[in-house]
């Protein structure tokens, strides 16, 4: 999860990702941000993150895009 | 039967007491039947097409939701295939003859009405059974409602099954507040539509059909342009949007002051918001998280460093969009510069993003700083304004030309079009109208920017205060409307 927090922070270093629960929704994560993060999660935890993966259900929260690494990596 | 006319307001008036008055089970059935006489009513020519799409896109869902791998470019081709064979069959055939000096013959082809907006609607249906977004519908008369739901087929916004069917096949008791909260978004549509966008129109026609003689007034015809576009198109939206609340369906919003945008980004979250969520959904993501762009974006991870290596691939897959966004807006090439200078700027504001952050951070300008709000919104007007000069020219170098004109030889007046083609016969009442439409326009713009939804709160009021803001939006139509009103066709229902 600290590894993933990084990975935010160094992307879009305005929002407070242990509490926020509402990043797309607010469009604190434009598109660019979302497919930099994508980048970025696919190289770390070595993950393929496909189209249909890309809702505001796994992108809202850091909670919720580590469940969905855990999830891909399983 | 266009918007503005008086067939259309009795179309809708008798669609509504009667889908009240029906049993409830068949209001769905009672809006097919609706949905299809309108379109039937546009020229018994074009439901062909709109059938095709239908037929093929629900096949191609249950297909797709089989498991089967060719569903998805099976259907895809066949529905673009025959967008793109009545749409940009001849823009081909030209620059064909026009690169190797061919002779071929242009077709007579017919451009069905709506049909860009049916075909992305029916794409993303598709598209999402095939992610298991939602789930395939079993009913062929169901689907075909929802791709062809009367109010939105011609101009959208462009629905989303997951969000729209629902609302579409529910059953709906009769609510008088609704009626009125849709009426009033009806007559504010119209206001916009018929004192903005149809006045304004006369200066844009005659500045930009006339550029070569009238030079220099082109600031003047682009600025024209913005309130015409603006009035026009959300004007429209409007209208639909407050035809489906009274029919108690909920469509998605397709503006949110546009001209408000701090960026071109910004400006594309809040300007035809519904074309912009498809082609991101659809496109942009799918380019983006395609494999050859994932090898794109290694290689230039490792030749451009980190962070640009990033950045990059997304910047291609959006020049990509926003080309196919160009050519969407018709098959021409400055539509086509239109796409790629949205994507451009775009593109290179994403690969300096962290740049920009890094001086904003130095010079102590932070996110609540006024002025920098200020001239970002300014900013982005700006921009915009030179892409609407690509988007109204005929061509390019028309483009250019009235751009260099605009600066060199600036010229202004109100008396530039002719008195004879304004409904009052005189430019000044014209020009003020639009003024005052325009100042309407921005002190509404304002309070909804500030989270005050004037619909909603109009409704708080009491009954006789609700039916004088109606009618005085119904009567400033009939005071200020322009002349050729009932000619008034609406420009992005030629798509």
């Amino acid at each position: 999860m600290d590894e993933l927090i990084e990975i935010l922070e160094d992307i879009q270093p305005d929002a407070d990702y242990e509490t926020c629960t509402t990043l797309i929704d607010d469009g604190i994560l434009d598109s660019f941000a979302i497919l930099s993060i994508v980048s970025e999660l696919e190289d770390a935890f070595d993950i393929r993150i496909t189209p249909a993966e890309i809702i505001p259900e796994n992108f809202n929260s850091a909670k919720a895009l580590y469940a969905m690494v855990q999830r891909l990596q399983g | 039967m266009s918007f503005v006319s008086v067939e259309f307001l009795a179309f809708t008036a008798i669609c509504t007491a009667g889908y009240y008055l029906i049993p409830k089970r068949a209001q769905w059935v009672w809006l097919l039947i609706f949905s299809y006489v309108y379109y039937l009513a546009q020229g018994p020519q074009y439901i062909f097409f709109i059938l095709f799409a239908t037929a093929i896109t629900y096949l191609g869902g249950l297909w797709a939701e089989s498991g089967s791998k060719a569903a998805v470019p099976v259907t895809l081709l066949l529905d673009f295939g025959m967008l793109a064979a009545v749409k940009y069959t001849n823009f081909m055939i030209g620059n064909l003859n026009g690169l190797f000096g061919t002779e071929i013959r242009e077709m007579r082809l017919l451009l069905p009405l709506g049909i860009s907006f049916y075909t992305f609607q029916a794409t993303g249906y598709l598209l999402d059974v095939h992610w298991k977004r939602v789930r395939a519908e079993r009913n062929p008369f169901r689907f075909a409602l929802f791709l062809s739901f009367f109010p939105q087929i011609l101009q959208g916004p462009i629905g989303r099954y997951g969000r729209l069917a629902d609302s579409l096949y529910a059953e709906k008791e009769f609510d008088m507040e609704r009626i009125l909260r849709g009426l009033y978004r009806i007559a504010w549509g119209f206001f916009k539509k018929i004192v903005i966008a149809d006045n304004a129109a006369l200066y844009v026609n005659t500045i930009f059909d006339n550029y070569a003689t009238l030079r220099g007034y082109g600031i003047l015809g682009v600025l024209m342009y913005s309130a015409q576009l603006y009035g026009d198109f959300s004007g429209g939206i409007d209208v639909v949007l407050g035809i489906a609340e009274m029919l108690g369906v909920s469509l998605d919003e397709n503006f949110r002051q546009p001209y408000f945008a701090v960026s071109i980004t910004d400006f594309w979250h809040r300007w035809h918001i519904t074309l912009g969520t498809w082609m991101k959904d659809y496109l942009f993501y799918p380019i983006s998280l395609s494999r050859w762009m994932g090898r794109f974006g290694k290689w230039c991870k490792t030749h451009m460093g980190k962070s640009t290596g990033r950045a990059m691939p997304i910047c291609v897959a959006n020049v990509i969009v926003f080309l196919v966004v160009g050519v969407w807006h018709g098959p021409a090439w400055h539509n086509i510069v239109y796409g790629l200078y949205n994507g451009l700027i775009i593109g290179i504001s994403g690969l300096l993003a962290k740049n920009y952050r890094e001086a904003r951070k130095r010079l102590g300008i932070g996110k609540d700083t006024r002025w920098f709000y200020i001239f970002q919104i300014l900013r982005t007007f700006v921009l915009v304004n030179i892409s609407w000069y690509f988007d109204r020219a005929g061509s390019v170098g028309q483009a250019f030309m009235m751009m260099k004109d605009s600066i060199l030889h600036f010229a202004f007046s109100i008396n530039v079009v002719d008195a004879g083609a304004c409904w009052s016969g005189s430019q000044t009442v014209t020009f003020c109208a639009i003024l005052i439409g325009c100042a309407v326009l921005f002190v509404h713009s304002v309070m909804e920017e500030r989270g005050v939804s004037v619909g909603e709160a109009l409704c708080r009021k009491p009954l006789p205060v609700r039916f004088a803001v109606l009618l005085l939006l119904v009567l400033s139509l009939v005071l200020i409307g322009s002349e050729p009103l009932s000619q008034g066709g609406f420009i992005y229902a030629n798509f």
